[in-house]
């Protein structure tokens, strides 16, 4: 947690610095031992071979660690993993870009990390579903399919030569619209089995990208448009975009219902102050504490507060200390 | 700034239709505004306010200076606005000039009035020293160190933190002086006196975006605004500078509503700046 900048009082610091020694001084799951500071010695067996990786560094004659950190061996090689490092995509993970550029055969998006991913045309559903070769006019419709600026979900599909390919084949994937953006440190979502949640009760989706990128907006049904029959075509595909032509009180009528809206940002808060806070950013905990803003009756923008931030922290730390009685 | 799909830039004028933002605040509700005052130990002023993602330092310093002779009661005062490269990327270098110019002249309007002191915020006569020979110039410099929208604000609000946190050295008079030789001044280590800053306005800046209007706005939130028009109020109610900023054109009686609504919120503004003010103060003095 870097420097929370909320005007607190001196009642709610004192409460603030309680909850945080009390998480601090859970013990934490993983082997203490694996984890260094700077100058530690790290462990190795000198007699087998093994390659000295990233954070560590040979000072006379032992292996120390140049970063703060955990040990990480992998057959031979030995380094040290930073908490606080940027996002490394694994192959499988869901992430939330936006693109920054339409090239051709492919689109480029920037996902918080080091290099920009591809997303290339033929890793797409087409919009009319049937699996077929991209032509050149394909090609030339790209920009109809996604534009500049526009947010995309989709999953990494691995390492190529020229970059990081991903991929959007499933229905779930592709343009994200009415809805809002939120970025935080990728290191606050771990890797689950789940990232794409649909909120029922509130008609929501939340998309919990591994790069830090978290995208929460109206609930979109996922269509299969293999099964839509040719005929109700211009009937379904009611397009969700505003034009600008239409007059305002024709956009007004298709703004995002107040309900809905209000449920998207009493979300959007509870993720804001959660990674202010510096906590694990999970669906389970973003619920509680939506759950928590609603019991303690609090206006939506009254959650970035600082009596909501104390009231959280106070809530994980006692959240966790019962998970450490339980289990 | 990174740009926005079409899908995340009608969520927000949906938004600001509905009353209900991005985060959760009605049209005019302020981000929760922290203050921080004597940041810079060797000016004579200075404050730090954040407003969500934008933060901005002000310093006042205070050098002794000639009156000019056209204005032989007044003293002088100078704001000037900076925009680090820390705050953007295209702040990077000379690109951020051109804001601070705007910066700067927007504030020299809303604090200091016209161009014979007239009207300004800042009592200038408290200035003078002795009259026609010798008077405080005061420095005022503002610093913009991140930037999520509503700058002038912030930076309004800054100053005025700034200057109740100054502490302006006492002059003593040595010698008196004949005709247009200077006198000799005694300028006190020791004691200070507090200007008074009860007559200082804040800046209120009603950004336009479809039919409604939205105060403290959001970086994003600026990118969609048809016009926005900054209005500097006293505690008085009184108006003491208007800009207007945006190439949309509005009609005169959208202008006056605007006014009004920015004087209600003032209002509120003013007491909520006062306590952080004086908060801050009594933790800088522990």
């Amino acid at each position: 947690m870097r420097g929370l900048q909320l005007p607190l009082t001196q009642t709610q610091k004192v409460r603030l610095q309680r909850a945080l020694e009390k998480l601090e001084s859970l013990p934490s799951k993983a082997n203490s031992n694996a984890s260094v500071t700077v100058a530690d010695t790290i462990p190795v067996n000198y007699d087998d071979g093994f390659l000295k990786g990233h954070g560590t560094t040979e000072l006379s004659g032992e292996v120390v660690a140049t970063v703060c950190g955990v040990v990480e061996r992998v057959n031979k090689l030995v380094y040290v993993r930073t908490l606080r490092a940027r996002y490394k995509p694994e192959v499988g993970d869901i992430i939330v870009g936006r693109v920054i550029e339409v090239a051709p055969k492919r689109w480029r998006l920037d996902i918080n990390y080091s290099q920009d991913a591809v997303l290339m045309l033929s890793s797409i559903n087409l919009p009319d579903g049937i699996q077929r070769r991209r032509t050149a006019e394909d090609e030339l419709n790209m920009r109809g399919i996604f534009e500049e600026n526009d947010v995309i979900c989709a999953e990494v599909r691995g390492f190529q030569h020229d970059g990081l390919h991903l991929q959007a084949r499933s229905q779930k994937y592709g343009k994200l619209q009415r809805g809002q953006l939120l970025s935080f440190p990728p290191y606050l979502v771990k890797r689950r089995k789940q990232h794409w949640h649909y909120l029922e009760e509130y008609g929501i989706d939340l998309i919990l990208g591994c790069n830090g990128f978290v995208w929460v907006g109206e609930h979109v049904e996922a269509k299969d448009e293999m099964l839509v029959d040719q005929a109700d075509k211009p009937d379904s595909q009611t397009p969700k975009t505003i034009d600008y032509s239409m007059s305002l009180e024709g956009q007004e009528q298709m703004y995002t219902p107040l309900e809905t809206r209000q449920n998207i940002c009493r979300i959007a808060n509870a993720i804001r102050v959660l990674s202010m806070l510096g906590f694990i950013v999970t669906v389970e905990v973003v619920m509680e504490v939506v759950n928590l803003g609603v019991s303690q009756n609090m206006d939506t923008h009254q959650m970035l507060g600082s009596e909501f931030c104390v009231l959280v922290a106070e809530r994980e730390a006692e959240r966790r200390s019962q998970k450490k009685t339980k289990g | 700034m990174t740009g926005l799909s079409l899908g995340e830039k009608q969520f927000i004028q949906g938004g600001i239709a509905q009353d209900l933002r991005s985060d959760g605040r009605k049209r005019l509700t302020y981000r929760p505004i922290y203050v921080e005052t004597g940041v810079i130990p060797q000016a004579h002023g200075s404050a730090r306010v954040r407003m969500g993602g934008t933060d901005v330092i002000a310093s006042v310093k205070a050098e002794i200076g000639r009156p000019s002779p056209l204005q032989p009661n007044k003293g002088k005062v100078s704001i000037y606005v900076d925009c680090s490269p820390t705050a953007a990327p295209m702040f990077e270098g000379r690109g951020g000039e051109e804001l601070s110019t705007e910066l700067s002249v927007a504030l020299q309007q809303c604090l200091l009035g016209g161009k014979s002191g007239a009207g300004a915020g800042i009592d200038l006569s408290s200035l003078i020293v002795v009259e026609g020979k010798v008077c405080w110039d005061l420095y005022i410099d503002g610093l913009v160190v991140s930037s999520d929208g509503n700058l002038l604000d912030a930076l309004g609000a800054s100053i005025k933190a700034a200057l109740s946190n100054t502490g302006i050295p006492r002059v003593h008079i040595a010698a008196e002086a004949s005709g247009e030789d200077q006198p000799e001044l005694d300028i006190s280590d020791e004691e200070f006196l507090q200007f008074d800053t009860s007559g200082i306005p804040v800046i209120v800046t009603l950004t336009k975006v479809g039919r409604h209007y939205i105060v403290d706005a959001t970086s994003e939130e600026e990118s969609q605004m048809s016009s926005a028009v900054s209005v500097s109020i006293n505690r008085k109610g009184l108006i003491c500078g208007l800009t207007k900023r945006g190439g949309a054109g509005l009609d005169p009686s959208v202008i006056l509503d605007m006014i009004s609504v920015a004087k209600h919120v003032s209002e509120q503004l003013i007491d909520r700046l006062d306590s952080e003010i004086s908060a801050a103060e009594a933790i800088e003095e522990e």
